[in-house]
């Protein structure tokens, strides 16, 4: 199927470049119907051209009272019209496609999968390592913690020291204190009572005199 | 007979209205042979921008991507993501060829219908995308054949050989006739579809020169992408499946 494609396309060529044109209008005339079909070859042959000219003149009548309608202008579209034409366009470009594939390898593929590839991992070496340093930071929040437990501690107990201090310090003053004010008391009891023996001493030679001057005016002498 | 010359002669005022040049080209000998050179030209132009963009964008990789650097790890991400799909977990040799593949025909369908390429007028034919050309599709199906067959010898040596009996050896024929009908599905699907997409395109902005050929134009970009995934994809696939052992 494809190679009798390839030899009716092949024989299009030919037609439209080295032939003549009178047997061109004759040859249009199959390709409007059968476009694909290989009856050309039969036409295209140099058999045609040693016809005699009376023969060639009647089928050139024929066809041209046949299909005289037709436009020359779409039967010529439609000879050119070489969609499966194979040519050396195949393998310049399976050449350039393989250049190019080496090409986008060495410039765009490659340098660039492997720039990926490590950014990768990198990131993925840089997530681990975050993982890793959780680990630490449990570890130093533990210090942390231990060194406030030690802080507390040692706060709580110069605290207990410093009112202990204080309290003795307190209590000596106190204690120094009452001294102070007993004896004072004391001294001022003791004063209390030298007065008082003092005016009772007073009072009773005043209450000796007091009576004789009372004795003296209750009884008259 | 009238009516027939009626519609012939509707056709040709159609083809004279929309200047659609099917299968016409541009004709270079190249050491006796000859070649489609639009096809070339277009494709070279595809290449360029391929290449271009990829330096500009990758020449000099940052950390954290810029915009340009972003898209092509996107992109190249996509592409890995669908050989990983298709071929399993040893994809990273095959990455250039399948993301080859899926960008060069992806910007090949899309220069098709976004470049203005009817602007350059050429003496025969006319410039178009890359992949309307039936060259250029069986040249990438036949590197597909290739590339599995590769894959699967260097996987398996010679053993690769035993898939063709391999449920049974009644199967042999069916097997064989796969490995003709995977290159010719591939790139006839491809031609078919770009081809026809930009048929109808034309077809519509002579017919109906505003507003209503848009829809259609958008949904040429549309099947040009999943024509240019679906080959890469199957590709791909046909590689996997080639590497992939029968215990």
């Amino acid at each position: 199927m494809a190679s009798m494609i390839m030899a009716s396309s092949k024989t299009l060529i030919p037609i439209t470049s080295s032939l003549p044109s009178k047997p061109r209008l004759q040859q249009q005339i199959p390709q409007i119907s059968l476009p694909k079909i290989p009856t050309p070859k039969f036409l295209n042959s140099p058999q045609i051209l040693s016809l005699s000219s009376s023969t060639l003149k009647s089928i050139s009548l024929l066809t041209v009272t046949s299909l005289s309608f037709a436009p020359p202008s779409l039967a010529e579209e439609i000879e050119k019209a070489a969609l499966f034409d194979f040519n050396l366009t195949l393998p310049i470009m399976m050449a350039q496609f393989l250049l190019l594939m080496f090409a986008l390898d060495k410039i765009y593929f490659t340098p660039l999968g492997n720039f990926m590839d490590e950014r990768d991992a990198a990131i993925k070496e840089k997530l681990a390592s975050v993982k890793d340093t959780s680990t630490e930071v449990k570890e130093l929040e533990e210090q942390a913690a231990a060194i406030m437990r030690a802080a507390r501690a040692e706060i709580s107990a110069a605290l207990n020291k410093m009112k202990k201090e204080t309290q003795l310090e307190v209590e000596e003053k106190l204690a120094e204190g009452r001294k102070k004010v007993e004896v004072e008391l004391q001294e001022a009891l003791a004063n209390l009572e030298k007065q008082k023996e003092e005016t009772i001493k007073s009072l009773d030679s005043q209450i000796a005199a007091l009576s004789q001057e009372i004795v003296k005016k209750v009884l008259p002498l | 007979m009238n009516g027939i010359s009626c519609s012939i002669n509707a056709l040709n005022g159609l083809y004279d209205i929309s200047g659609v040049e099917v299968g016409q080209h541009l004709y270079w000998q190249i050491g006796g042979f000859q070649v489609h050179a639009q096809v070339l030209i277009t494709s070279w132009v595809v290449i360029a921008i391929l290449l271009g963009s990829a330096i500009i964008a990758v020449r000099n990789p940052q950390t954290i991507p810029t915009d340009g650097q972003n898209f092509f790890e996107y992109v190249l991400e996509f592409i890995r993501d669908v050989s990983k799909t298709q071929i399993g977990e040893e994809y990273g040799p095959w990455v250039p060829f399948i993301g080859t593949m899926f960008l060069f025909i992806f910007v090949s369908n899309w220069s098709g219908a976004l470049l203005p390429w009817k602007i350059i007028q050429l003496p025969h034919g006319e410039l178009a995308a890359p992949t309307n050309d039936i060259n250029t599709t069986v040249a990438l199906a036949l590197l597909t054949s290739v590339a599995y067959f590769y894959a699967g010898l260097s996987k398996k040596g010679l053993g690769y050989f035993s898939k063709y009996i391999q449920p049974t050896p009644i199967l042999l024929p069916i097997n064989v006739l796969e490995d003709f009908t995977k290159p010719l599905s591939l790139s006839f699907r491809l031609f078919g579809n770009i081809l026809a997409d930009e048929l109808v395109v034309v077809v519509l902005v002579s017919l109906v020169p505003s507003v209503v050929p848009i829809p259609v134009m958008f949904l040429g970009l549309f099947t040009s992408g999943i024509q240019a995934l679906i080959f890469a994809t199957l590709a791909a696939a046909y590689i996997g499946e080639s590497m992939e052992g029968h215990h």
